[in-house]
């Protein structure tokens, strides 16, 4: 009897149907008794958390506990949860250059200029900082897997995220198609995102005197991407992943708390003022990443390039190498990551006073300079699974030192020699995992 | 004497290729095994499952497959399990944890594996009476095993003899 | 350079879907790739952490994120 592919799904539905109802239940050996509700639910569900620290030299700290729930559907769909939370206290660099003079500057977090403020104060020679640097962070994502067909899925996820002063909501789709026996599978991608920014003390008029405190409203910007990846199994020991993105944000990209130096004729500090950054940005990058494995070693080199129409141009290469011990139980995992970015077209670390009026766009933030970072990291982790009878379980740590290199190809004007005026970055980074 | 070195390298290059041939011809036909011998099992409905100690799924299908092999193996179902992992040591250890009550067989070369033309992990096939291969399942759903039970149970009904 | 790039990222992406067809391997050859230290997502959590720091401290962020690989199971 012929039946259409369509009626002969529903066949087997129904019978699935009425056998569910007529079957006996799985006989429950010594090895698998009843696990009660807590224990059902356990099973159900997979778990990874991770605290993490990270504390630059003399500046920012955080603290970061994360957790993440994952349940797999009886039908190859999959809903995901996860909770980010993040506590940063410390210094944070206001862009202003250093200087042979003591310089004073009103805290972000002051009312007004003139009135009752939080003043600090920076020593000569010294990059000048905010000593009371504090901002909280609670984010939460979900996702949802749907399985279309066995060789295809769609996933749809949201994400928002809160801090004192940004809010920011994305929504994302996804769609993979396995081929040639699921050795390949193409996947395409895409989000929204909108973002609130409500900057402590308010938003700073643009280019504005640092002296005078204007002030406006608060300010928003939005952004969309799109990313298409390919995903190849080459060899039993060998799989490749391309992928390529874009995206466009538009609306108010500056940071509400950057001010640059202004310089006199001779290099003296003549005032500051606030920064102000293009009202788009759109970014293409090509991401390339190869894992190469073997019973007891794997690698996983990946390449990053990414322009930008800030100017920018960014290279990166990661090396992770996994070794395991010969039974599996434990491993260590060295990694380095290099990475080197071009400045943006309208990086300067400081304004000369003669160019103030005719400046449209300036920002001295060091993320927008040219730099070349290294990171070195080593990660231990320990196999659970047959402590805790779970195929996935795990316990975690991981330490990395970060350390970012300037690299600002400006003539010093005279009086700012002798001065470190691009100190960079060093950071030590420890986080501590367990999945279960 | 002047050489035609393209030519040579041509000459060359075609005999290393035709004994590249040759030896990949032997290889196919030396390297391959036994067929699967299921003559043992004649007169049974078979459930012939293809299984790995890394296939996340035949974690769930193997507590249901124990549980069919009880229920039916009196009726006439034997449940037979073949496992593809290239170390015999990671399956010992999955069968330790499991502690199945049918037959496991091994196929760390694939080949009973790439005879039955297995497309997916874990495959399963459900072979009748006369060892005649009447349904396939790629993958292991909970919420369809049902069907593969109907299945078993509508073979198990058929005696040696029956006309189709 | 850029239409360089255009052409050779559309090449790798044809071969993919029609070169590769011989690239690959068995099913049942997928013990190492199902591995979690070779899945393209493999560390998850770390990857997401890492992208944070990075991204508040560089001009650059995103690439990683699409799965595929693994097991093949199911």
């Amino acid at each position: 009897m012929q039946l259409k592919p369509g009626a002969a799904q529903l066949r087997r539905r129904l019978i699935a149907a009425s056998c569910a109802l007529l079957s006996t239940p799985p006989a429950r050996s010594q090895e698998n008794p009843d696990p009660g509700l807590v224990g059902r639910f356990l099973q159900a569900w997979q778990f990874e958390s991770a605290l993490a620290y990270y504390h630059e030299d003399g500046r920012i700290q955080a603290v970061e506990p994360v957790v993440s729930a994952s349940h797999d559907y009886g039908d190859g769909g999959n809903v995901s949860l996860n909770f980010t939370f993040d506590a940063l206290s410390g210094s944070s660099p206001n862009g202003a250059l250093p200087s042979h003079a003591p310089q004073t500057f009103t805290a972000a977090s002051a009312k007004s200029f003139a009135s009752a403020r939080r003043v600090y104060t920076t020593a000569p020679g010294n990059l000048p900082v905010d000593p009371n640097f504090s901002d909280g962070r609670a984010a939460f994502g979900a996702d949802w897997t749907l399985p279309l067909t066995r060789l295809s899925r769609f996933t749809l996820g949201g994400k928002a995220s809160i801090e004192d002063d940004f809010y920011s909501t994305t929504v994302n789709i996804a769609f993979a198609h396995d081929f040639n026996n699921k050795n390949t599978t193409v996947s395409f991608g895409a989000d929204a995102e909108g973002d609130i920014i409500h900057p402590v003390g308010k938003t700073p008029v643009p280019l504005s005197d640092y002296a005078a405190f204007s002030r406006e409203g608060d300010k928003s910007k939005t952004g969309a991407g799109a990313l298409f990846g390919v995903t190849q199994v080459m060899t039993r020991n060998w799989l490749t992943q391309l992928n390529v993105s874009v995206d466009r944000f538009t609306g108010y990209l500056n940071d509400p708390y950057k001010i640059v130096t202004v310089l006199a004729a001779g290099g003296d500090t003549a005032g500051y003022e606030y920064e102000n950054r293009p009202d788009s940005r759109t970014r293409k990058s090509a991401y390339l990443e190869n894992r190469v494995g073997g019973a007891h070693v794997s690698a996983d080199l990946s390449l990053r390039y990414m322009t930008d129409s800030w100017g920018i141009r960014s290279q990166t290469a990661q090396i992770r190498m996994r070794l395991w011990s010969p039974s599996r139980q434990h491993y260590i995992e060295p990694t380095t990551r290099w990475y080197h970015q071009s400045a943006a077209d309208f990086f300067n670390p400081w304004l000369a006073a003669a160019d103030a009026g005719s400046t449209r766009y300036i920002s001295s933030d060091p993320r927008l300079a040219t730099f070349h970072a290294l990171t070195y990291g080593l990660k231990y982790g320990y196999d659970l699974g047959d402590r805790l009878h779970r195929s996935n379980s795990e316990f975690t740590v991981r330490v990395e030192y970060y350390r970012q290199t300037l690299e600002v190809d400006k003539p010093v004007p005279v009086a700012l020699q002798g001065l470190d005026l691009y100190p960079g970055l060093k950071a030590v980074f420890v986080q501590f995992g367990f999945s279960y | 004497m002047e050489r035609d070195l393209p030519k040579v390298w041509a000459q060359r290059g075609a005999g290393y290729s035709f004994f590249a041939f040759v030896c990949l011809a032997l290889g196919t036909t030396i390297g391959r095994a036994e067929p699967l011998d299921l003559s043992g099992l004649h007169g049974r409905v078979v459930y012939l499952d293809f299984w790995a100690s890394w296939c996340a799924p035949c974690r769930q299908s193997f507590p249901w497959m124990d549980s069919l092999q009880q229920t039916y193996g009196a009726q006439g179902l034997s449940v037979l399990a073949i496992n593809v992992d290239h170390d015999r040591a990671d399956a010992e250890r999955f069968l330790k944890q499991f502690q199945p009550r049918f037959e496991v067989r091994f196929d760390p070369e694939g080949s009973w594996a790439q005879q039955f033309k297995v497309t997916g992990m874990p495959t399963s096939l459900i072979i009748d009476r006369r060892g005649v291969v009447r349904f396939t399942h790629v993958g292991f759903w909970p919420a369809e095993s049902a069907v593969a039970a109907h299945e078993i149970r509508e073979l198990l009904a058929e005696q040696v003899g029956e006309p189709q | 350079m850029k239409r360089l790039t255009i052409l050779t990222v559309l090449t790798l992406g044809c071969a993919a879907l029609t070169g590769c067809s011989s690239l690959g391997v068995k099913p049942w050859q997928r013990d190492i790739l199902s591995r979690s230290d070779m899945r393209p997502n493999g560390a998850g959590l770390d990857d997401a952490i890492d992208e944070h720091v990075y991204f508040s401290k560089e001009g650059s962020s995103g690439g990683r994120t699409f799965g595929g690989g693994g097991c093949g199971c199911n």
